[in-house]
């Protein structure tokens, strides 16, 4: 690699090079930091994204409001220019790249600026105040989701052909063919107001508005209470997928020597099902849980809307609707943020389980 | 191979004959053939039902318009025993349509339908027929119960119940699933609600699964820059949740026309498939027969069109399908927030107002409710079905039977 | 059959006749075999493939396929302790307990027979809970002092995980893996197919040496003669199902007594045999839903007579304890004098 030559400078610059191309193979060879590296670009890509689209798109907010506050206002084009800026924190005398320079570092302090519609309050308050709700649903829904689809499907598997498989496939794949929302209809207009098993008007918020929030068990049960229904809706909109997929890797696992070798070993029942055949069945299915994490997230918007469920799904409808833009751009870079962050998370525990990823480095 | 897309349609058909062994997917294909003849044909035989009845809301799934007249009258069933006769029909209720067309063959004696002196239309034209002075009068099924059967006024009850019968309680078509909230036909709006949906997510899959298909192989195929570039884009979008894009960019951007955002649909739907694409293409490129093809000095788009591409037929066309599940979704999705075009009056657009009106959560709605939701739910599920019955097809590893 | 076995004899397999149930048909995969092994004594059965070779040594362990029944038989162990017991009647429970402990098999390739999840540790010590050995500083003891009879650094192997390993080593490891509860019985199943030459060398090596110092019975399948010649002290040819001949492997080698036998050695080249001296068996192996009446060899036999077509020779004491089942021995014998 570096060629011993007889410029002292050439060879200092070599050194140099060597070092960070010693670098970046430490980085892309771990595991780790390799998913931290990756999300970090990516949140970086997404933001300068977000930058480019709010500019540069056709009607675009910065020039849709500016428009607005003209026509309202009457007031000059250089003013209302420079009201917007300040709304949106950048500075209107800024060259783009300045002005991009510091929209990264405004959000990389966590400031999103403040709401248009409603002066005065920040952005990210707003966002602490819906994402916590988000995120309880929709980490608890996944949770139980997964877990309860890796047991079945790997029932499917073990009693493959019989009638209580093909009714589980069956049952799975309806499942999944109905859109989560249209299941969330469903339960509600089923359930909560032909069969009246619950109060559909109570459900309404994230948590009943006479309890006081806090570590109290009266607001612990009630915040369960009301997200049970967004729940129940994402479990079986994504159980149908995790059993089918369960299923077919518990088979292709079945079928591999080292669980006949196990056997051979005299290794008892219990074991095998779980340290032999069910964690490596169950591998594939992290790639699913990326993707699982994305899509459920951002339907959170509609159901959201359906189950009346005060999260971010619903503030970033709500600032649509009043057309507050600043409110708009920061709810979505944080759902962004959140999916990406939660696929570092999936990825950091694929990693964990499966070693042949966490130390050749190589997938 | 452009034969072989146009033969696609003919294949798919014929696919449910292949399909029969697999029952999940013998029914989805029957299911979709089925919601093809519901959306495409039906509505050119079906009206759509616009018209406001009052006295039909929310009626119940098969509730239709009977003919009421005095019990002396009784063999007076059809429309040609009223001949000359004189019938009562009450205004903005089903009774002027119905009796439109045989307006010169009887007498039409028309009630309004509240008569400040004499109450109800409804109930003046009942008194009326019991007290023989027309012959015979049109009402709704649900009315019956209201004014006669449920009769406050004990005099009125006697009267009703002592002259009036129900000569034919077949009198008019029936409503298959009820009446909504304005008193309209729901079967004829699902009837026609589903050709813009379907044809919107048509588009939207046909323009991913193009530009997956496009960029996938030719990625796949130069390698290098292009791959890289091409790489990167997708993955960018696909950090991106897809759905809150769509929403905010149909928020910021107004649409006019249905068939427009399936076009914007399609434009954001094609990273994930790409990156399958690509994967396939990336394996079959190592394949033997196309590095036999490339030492015989065969072009690059040779290679492509009739080497690579041939052998993704199957895989490309379950993908397609699912392409089209997504964007129905993503479609119906906007459309239930009220961020697309309602201006046709499709099975999204029922939701969209059954939210806004409060009538989803009507107890009386049921049917206005559910129709909307189990149409989309059920075409949603045979596309997947009969989907899956095709990767068991192609895929033999995933038969259930060994 | 008697259920007593004479004190150098660990197995002994009685007229085991075992069919796989297929849509075609069923499918006779072995016919009446009966074999004893001795202890510490390594027998080869030599066979093509779909010979049955495979099948018997499933049947040990009771591995077979779940549409494989056994029609007749037993399959006699002798423990430690003088116990016998017939493996066929065996619980689940007291099945699970004699695989590995008592008779450990080592099936083909071991590249995939690791958990990939799990070190090599936790695959010695999770074989050793589940026979109720639970000492985690004893088990690491024997397994590093096993992986050092095997040729490999015991430390570095025992703490890596499958994919960390070679093919080869692999293959140790599994040996090494499979004595570790010192087992009376290993079966090994093609142990050097699939590996190159050098590493063939080694393994056979390996073999030699942790028999030598465990003094365990080995069987063997293989195809591979040159394997047989090296390791076994008795050799068993089996063919469409049945044992044709069995016998001291000198025995085998100098003096076969089957055509069968005769053919495999004649088709394989040695140091001091010329090209034009090969020959093939002609024909392929037969149908085993439908073998052919008689002896089944016959139709690809150069010595067959009418009698072979109608009648199923016994294997039969031409001396001691080797055993041939064929009508014309003495023709075999003739034509090994012309070639000599």
């Amino acid at each position: 690699m570096a060629s011993n030559t007889n410029n002292i400078e050439t060879s200092q610059e070599n050194n140099v090079l060597d070092t960070l191309y010693d670098l970046t193979q430490k980085i892309t060879k771990n595991y780790t930091i390799r998913i931290f590296v990756q999300a970090f670009f990516t949140i970086l890509a997404v933001m300068t994204f977000t930058f480019v689209l709010i500019r540069l798109m056709p009607g675009n907010p910065i020039d849709v409001l500016i428009e607005q506050i003209l026509v309202q206002e009457g007031i000059s084009y250089r003013e209302a220019y420079d009201r917007v800026a300040a709304s949106f924190q950048f500075d209107p005398d800024a060259t783009i790249f300045d002005q991009y320079i510091e929209w990264l570092t405004d959000l990389f302090r966590f400031d999103l600026g403040n709401s248009i519609t409603s002066p005065g309050t920040r952005v990210i308050d707003e966002i602490a105040r819906f994402l916590p709700w988000t995120v309880f649903a929709v980490g608890t829904a996944l949770l139980i989701s997964f877990v309860l689809g890796i047991v079945l499907g790997m029932t499917m598997a073990y009693y493959r052909n019989s009638t209580l498989d093909h009714v589980l496939s069956l049952l799975a794949s309806f499942m999944t063919g109905v859109p989560n929302y249209i299941w969330g209809l469903l339960i509600v207009i089923i359930i909560g107001i032909q069969w009246g098993l619950f109060d559909v008007g109570a459900m309404r918020g994230t948590y009943d508005s006479d309890v006081t929030p806090g570590f109290n068990s009266a607001f612990i049960i009630s915040a369960i209470q009301h997200a049970t229904l967004p729940i129940i809706t994402y479990v079986v909109s994504t159980l149908g997928s995790w059993m089918l997929n369960m299923k077919s890797s518990t088979m292709s696992v079945l079928n591999e020597d080292y669980v006949n070798v196990a056997e051979a070993r005299g290794l008892k029942d219990n074991r095998i099902i779980t340290a032999y055949v069910g964690r490596n069945a169950s591998l594939p299915l992290f790639t699913q849980l990326t993707i699982s994490i994305g899509f459920v997230l951002g339907s959170g918007v509609v159901i959201e809307e359906i189950f009346v469920y005060w999260g971010l799904g619903h503030y970033l409808f709500q600032s649509i609707t009043v057309r507050d833009y600043t409110s708009m751009q920061g709810v979505f870079l944080m759902l962004t943020m959140t999916v990406v962050l939660a696929n570092v998370f999936a990825d950091l525990t694929y990693g964990f389980l499966d070693p042949r990823v966490r130390i050749s480095g190589e997938k | 191979m452009l034969q072989q897309i146009l033969k696609l349609p003919l294949n798919i058909l014929l696919f449910g004959w292949r399909i029969r062994g697999n029952r999940a997917g013998l029914i989805g294909w029957i299911g979709i053939v089925a919601y093809f003849i519901l959306t495409f044909i039906m509505p050119m035989f079906v009206e759509f039902d616009d018209e406001p009845k009052l006295d039909e809301i929310t009626g119940p799934l098969g509730s239709r318009i009977v003919l009421v007249v005095h019990k002396d009258d009784a063999d007076i069933k059809t429309f040609e025993d009223l001949e000359g006769k004189t019938v009562g029909v009450v205004s903005q209720t089903g009774g002027p349509i119905l009796i439109e067309p045989y307006a010169d063959t009887l007498t039409v004696e028309s009630y309004r339908w509240s008569s400040r002196r004499d109450g109800p239309g409804i109930q003046a034209a009942l008194v009326d027929v019991a007290n023989k002075e027309i012959d015979a009068t049109l009402i709704f099924s649900k009315s019956i119960e209201e004014f006669i059967y449920n009769q406050e006024d004990a005099e009125l009850k006697d009267l009703f119940e002592d002259n009036l019968v129900i000569s034919n309680p077949e009198f008019g078509p029936p409503h298959i699933l009820g009446t909504d909230t304005q008193g309209r036909d729901i079967a004829t709006h699902i009837v026609h609600g589903g050709r813009v949906l379907i044809l919107t997510a048509v588009i939207g899959g046909v323009i991913s699964t193009g530009i997956a298909l496009v960029l996938g192989s030719v990625s796949a195929l130069l390698g290098g820059v292009v791959d890289n570039v091409a790489t990167a884009l997708t993955n960018l979008i696909l950090a991106v949740p897809r759905f809150p894009l769509l929403v905010v960019l149909a928020g910021l951007i107004r649409f006019d026309n249905t068939l427009l955002l399936g076009v914007l649909i399609g434009l954001l739907g094609w990273p994930a498939l790409m990156r399958a694409i690509r994967a396939q293409v990336l394996s079959l490129r190592e394949r033997d027969f196309v590095e036999a093809a490339q030492s015989l000095g065969l072009s690059t788009n040779h290679i492509m069109f009739r080497e690579i591409l041939p052998n993704m037929i199957s895989f490309v066309s379950i993908n397609f399908i699912f392409s089209i599940t997504f964007a129905m979704y993503e479609q119906i999705g906007l459309v239930v927030l009220g961020l697309a075009p309602i201006s046709d009056y499709t099975w999204g657009v029922m939701l969209y107002f059954g939210r806004t009106r409060g009538t989803l959560f009507n107890p009386d709605g049921a049917s206005m409710a559910l129709s909307p939701v189990l149409a989309i739910a059920l075409f949603q599920v045979c596309l997947v079905l009969f989907a899956r019955a095709l990767e068991e097809i192609f895929d033999p590893r995933l038969r259930s039977t060994a | 059959m008697s259920r007593k076995l004479k004190d150098d004899v660990v197995l002994k397999v009685d007229d085991l006749s075992i069919v796989y149930q297929t849509n075609r048909g069923d499918v006779k995969a072995t016919n009446d075999i009966s074999f004893e092994l001795e202890k510490g004594k390594a027998m080869a059965l030599i066979g093509e493939s779909g010979s049955g070779k495979t099948t018997v040594s499933l049947s040990l362990i009771r591995k077979l396929p779940k549409n494989a029944v056994v029609t007749k038989g037993q399959v006699l162990y002798q423990q430690r302790n003088g116990e016998v017991q017939d493996i066929l009647k065996l619980s689940n429970n007291d099945l699970r307990k004699f695989r590995w402990q008592e008779c450990a098999m080592v099936f083909q390739g071991a590249q995939n027979a690791f958990n990939p999840v799990l070190k090599i540790s936790k695959h010695f010590e999770d074989t050793a809970y589940a026979h109720n050995w639970t000492d985690k500083k004893a088990i690491r003891e024997r397994a590093l002092n096993l992986l050092r009879l095997v040729r490999l650094d015991p430390e570095r192997v025992y703490d890596s995980y499958p994919h960390e390993l070679s093919g080869g080593m692999k293959q140790r490891t599994l040996l090494a893996l499979s004595v570790l509860l010192n087992p009376q019985i290993v079966i090994l199943d093609e142990p050097t197919t699939a590996l190159d030459i050098l590493t063939q060398r080694a393994i056979i090596d390996v073999l030699n040496e942790m028999q030598e110092k465990l003094n365990f019975s080995i069987i063997f399948i293989s195809h591979d003669l040159s394997l047989a010649a090296e390791m076994a002290d008795v050799v068993a040819t089996v063919y469409a199902g049945e044992i044709v001949e069995i016998g001291d492997v000198n025995d085998m080698f100098y003096n076969p007594l089957h055509p069968y036998t005769y053919g495999l050695l004649t088709s394989v080249p040695t140091l001091d045999h010329t090209e034009d001296l090969l020959k093939s068996i002609p024909g392929s192996p037969p149908n085993l839903i439908n073998p052919p009446t008689g002896c089944k060899f016959h139709p690809r036999c150069e010595f067959a007579t009418d009698k072979c077509k109608t009648e199923n020779p016994l294997l039969l004491a031409d001396e001691g304890t080797h055993l041939a089942a064929c009508w014309h021995p003495d023709k075999v014998l003739e034509a090994r004098k012309e070639t000599v």
